[in-house]
């Protein structure tokens, strides 16, 4: 009884934590009609800011929340700077994706600054506890309960009796109205970024002290718990998120409690999971109707693709075959990476492009492909080829299964709903032990084989990869030009309408999601064979967010431009490192989510179009 | 007052107006008829900064107004009754009125102006609390009207302020336009599809087709014009 209550001031504790985080997401999602993915981030930079001040500059607590606000609230204000404003008038789609890559490069700064390694806080405020019957209340928690109390009291103020609230609550309500008001819209963004900013830095902060630890990917996860518990209340709602927080803290102590703590975030992630196919609209709504969906309509720039002569593509292919003979191995294992990555690239293009399905859980493919393949080796001794066949199969069922839930989503909903399904594959491998190892994952993988000759070595690797890439490449190619590809163009373009016309559309999205997989499925398999090594970590959201980087930059649905993509993100790095210095490896990162954000912007179509 | 010169706008590439021009006196009431679609609502929204137009300008009392951002053509004295009335569904009728005071700054007289514009919608004084989105059709026009009217606009500018309204609602909106142009001496712009009784209440009209002004006059002539009716059966069909 003692640990229910224990577990219940916890939830409650954790639950509020949660509250500035999402109260902050819907204030944007309200009035910018935008799921703002770097809001983890900021929450992250928060945790950072606070750590600086305490332990650099011994800032008194008091002191340290405000810097960290106002550092968080400028933060916010640049964001909607670079992310929002300028993409107004893009496909609805673009600012989702500046918001990916403004995340990608804060959390990449991150570990510039502050180096990869969780940081700890010095004690700051008395560990003293209150006896409260059978359980007990900690300074902290009460420390945490008055800072959101008071910020949700300043907010429901602020909102209800200044005249920016009202122009908030406003612009929230009805945008096009609002202006029509003389309400500044992008002013109104700039302030809503700037307070839900300050909110979400300072949960950073709280989340820090709470649990004494600090890493520069915390806001990743953080980002999609908020976002799950504002969805509970209501998407947009501030009331409600503040509700669904409370309530989700509560389910992951009560979780936590009876699973452990590798299982905390499982929950939130299956929550957001199964509120966004059951009841998109929140808990307390009626019926399963969709929100107002913020991001349909145009969703690919309009572009014509370029034309590439058919001779020039068979003479780089013959080239790439020829490439062994002159390249050094270091370069060999370069390419092989970049054509793997190519594979990758050319599955997620097929869903995120032709399908318009824009999914950010990729990794989680590679995850399902690369365990399958490696336990069927290891456990029942299989035969590399048949297993590298049933692992793509099995790829293609789950990630298909995985994903059908999903599929009468659009937009935004898509993303969050696969980036959920990414974190609860990766949660999944890290939980089932005896099956995978765990955190500690599986080792001894046989490298590739065929008829018992083994890819050991880097020239034969990059001709299996070259092979294996380009075979892919060519069953795609027809598989987009069949009316398969021709209908999968249509639901992108207007789903209302290829309804109309009689088209199964979660047949086709199915279909869409199960070559995918199986493409996913062969790339994974490949690179844990290579590596005989794998664990849950090895294909985490960052390489779901480089491939969608290739993708752009390649052309979302362009065959060519994904195998393109992924060959420049690879090796350019690896040229700049050459030319740079060893040095030059810890900003790879951080150029990638700069190239996301400077394509959205200024070349959404990719550098060879989109189909 | 407001002047339109040669406006081109675009969606994407898809051209909308060809070349609009057209002009609205102070103290007038001008309706803008047309058919669905033939660019209506896309004139408000160039008149109102919503859209930029490609080419042409916009004047507004003698200043040019085009490409400015909404907010300031607000502020100029322009209130905007939008299609579809978009009025705010979640705030009190009381809100939706005061938002309509938004642009403002000039706060001490908006009490006072509230209370002379219920003056005009004695409907709303007895709903002032509820949300706005409980109201019927015909009472969120008003409500709309009423925004648009806290705005101390010298002109408003109307999207088919009848657009969905039972007959006698019809009646009752097109008479209290009436009585504000008359009464408060403020100029009216509005977007019709159903001319006859639009004109009824107007001075002058002009007809858009297809992005193209094809016939303007007084509303006497136009109501007169053979021509009118026959635009009027291609459009409505
Ligand atoms: N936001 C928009 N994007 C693209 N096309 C639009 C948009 N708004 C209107 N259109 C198109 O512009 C044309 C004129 O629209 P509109 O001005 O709303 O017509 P009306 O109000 O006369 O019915 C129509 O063909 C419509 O489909
Ligand atoms: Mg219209």
């Amino acid at each position: 009884m003692n640990i229910f209550f224990d577990q219940t001031i916890n939830g409650l504790v954790i639950g509020n934590i949660y509250a500035l985080m999402a109260v902050g997401l819907a204030l944007i999602f309200g009035t910018a009609n935008l799921i703002n993915f770097a809001h983890g981030s900021v929450y992250m930079a928060g945790a950072y800011v606070g750590w600086t001040c305490v332990t650099y500059f011994g800032f008194p607590l008091f002191l340290t929340f405000l810097v960290v606000m106002l550092f968080c609230a400028l933060l916010g204000m640049l964001i909607e700077r670079v992310g929002l404003r300028p993409l107004q008038n893009s496909a609805r789609i673009a600012p989702l994706l500046a918001t990916i890559g403004i995340s990608f490069i804060l959390d990449q700064l991150a570990q510039i600054i502050f180096s990869p390694q969780p940081l700890a806080l010095p004690p700051l405020i008395s560990t003293k506890r209150f006896s409260l019957g059978a359980t007990s209340i900690g300074v902290l928690d009460i420390l945490i309960a008055s800072v959101s109390l008071i910020s949700g009291a300043l907010l429901y103020v602020f909102l209800r009796y200044t005249r920016m609230g009202w122009a908030i609550r406003a612009t929230a309500q009805d945008r096009d109205a609002a202006q029509q008001m003389g309400v500044d819209v992008n002013r109104v963004n700039q302030v809503t970024f700037a307070i839900a900013s300050a909110l979400g830095g300072l949960s950073g902060m709280l989340v820090a002290m709470y649990f004494n630890v600090l890493t520069p990917t915390m806001g990743f996860q953080a980002g999609l718990k908020g976002f799950a518990a504002g969805l509970i209340g209501g998407l947009g709602n501030v009331p409600g998120a503040i509700i669904g927080s409370l309530l989700l803290g509560l389910i992951e102590s009560y979780g936590v409690a009876l699973l452990g703590s590798s299982y905390r975030n499982l929950f939130a992630f299956v929550i957001l999971l199964v509120v966004l196919v059951l009841k998109p609209n929140g808990i307390f709504s009626k019926g399963r109707q969709l929100p107002p969906e913020p991001m349909t309509g145009t969703f690919i720039a309009s572009s014509k693709p370029v034309q590439i002569p058919r001779s020039v593509l068979i003479g780089v292919s013959v080239l790439a075959f020829l490439l062994p003979i002159i390249s050094n191995n270091y370069w060999l294992s370069v390419f092989t990476t970049a054509l793997l990555y190519g594979i990758l690239a050319l599955s997620l293009t097929l869903v995120a492009g032709t399908a318009g399905l824009m999914s950010i859980g990729h990794a989680g493919l590679l995850a399902i492909g690369g365990y399958t393949s490696a336990l069927l080796s290891l456990r029942l001794g299989l035969p590399f080829a048949l297993a590298l066949l049933l692992a793509a199969c099995v790829t293609a069922i789950l990630g298909m299964l995985l994903v059908m839930p999903a599929f009468r989503l659009r937009g935004h909903y898509v993303s969050i709903a696969t980036i959920g399904i990414g974190e609860i594959v990766s949660l999944t491998i890290l939980n089932w032990e005896s099956l995978t190892g765990g955190p500690v994952g599986l080792m001894n993988i046989p490298p590739p084989s065929l008829f018992g000759f083994e890819f050991y070595s880097n020239r034969s690797l990059y001709w299996l990869s070259l092979v294996l890439l380009l075979g892919l490449a060519l069953l795609q190619w027809q598989l987009v030009r069949s009316h398969i590809g021709r209908t999968l163009r249509a639901i992108r373009e207007d789903e209302v309408a290829a309804q109309a016309y009689g088209i199964n559309l979660n047949r086709y999205k199915g279909i869409a999601f199960a070559a995918s997989g199986f493409i996913a499925g062969i790339a994974g398999v490949i690179l844990t064979h290579s590596y005989t090594y794998i664990n849950n970590e090895t294909f985490n959201n960052t390489i779901s967010v480089l491939a969608l980087t290739m993708v752009i930059l390649g052309g979302r649905g362009n065959i060519i431009g994904s195998i393109l993509g992924a060959g420049l993100l690879i090796v350019i790095p690896e040229l700049l490192r050459d030319v740079l210095g060893e040095s030059f490896i810890v900003y790879r990162m951080l150029l990638y989510g700069l190239l996301l954000v400077l394509f959205v912007r200024w070349r959404p179509q990719g550098l060879l179009g989109t189909v | 007052m407001l002047r339109l010169q040669n406006i081109d706008t675009f969606y994407g590439p898809a051209q909308v107006h060809f070349g609009i021009n057209l002009y609205v006196n102070p103290g007038e009431i001008v309706c803008l008829l047309g058919g669905n679609a033939s660019g209506k609502s896309t004139t408000m929204k160039v008149i109102l900064g919503l859209v930029k137009p490609k080419a042409g300008h916009v004047f507004f009392n003698d200043s040019e107004i085009t490409g400015l951002p909404t907010h300031q053509i607000i502020k100029r004295g322009v209130g905007s009754v939008p299609e579809a009335r978009r009025i705010f569904p979640g705030m009190t009728v009381q809100e939706n009125i005061l938002m309509g005071a938004y642009s403002r700054s000039d706060h001490k007289n908006v009490a006072e102006d509230f209370e002379r514009v219920l003056s005009f919608f004695p409907r709303l004084r007895e709903r002032l609390n509820q949300k706005g989105g409980t109201l019927s059709g015909g009472e969120q026009q008003m409500l709309a009207m009423a925004r648009a009217l806290m705005v101390r606009p010298k002109l408003i500018c109307m999207d088919e302020p009848t657009m969905g309204l039972s007959p006698l609602w019809v009646d009752r909106v097109l008479e209290l336009i009436h009585t504000i142009n008359k009464s408060e001496g403020i100029t009216i712009f509005m977007v019709e599809q159903s001319a006859n009784q639009a004109l009824q209440i107007a001075h002058r009209g002009y007809v858009i087709q297809n992005g193209h002004i094809v016939i303007e006059g007084t509303a006497s002539d136009l109501l007169n014009s053979p021509r009118i009716q026959e635009a009027y059966l291609g459009a409505t069909i």
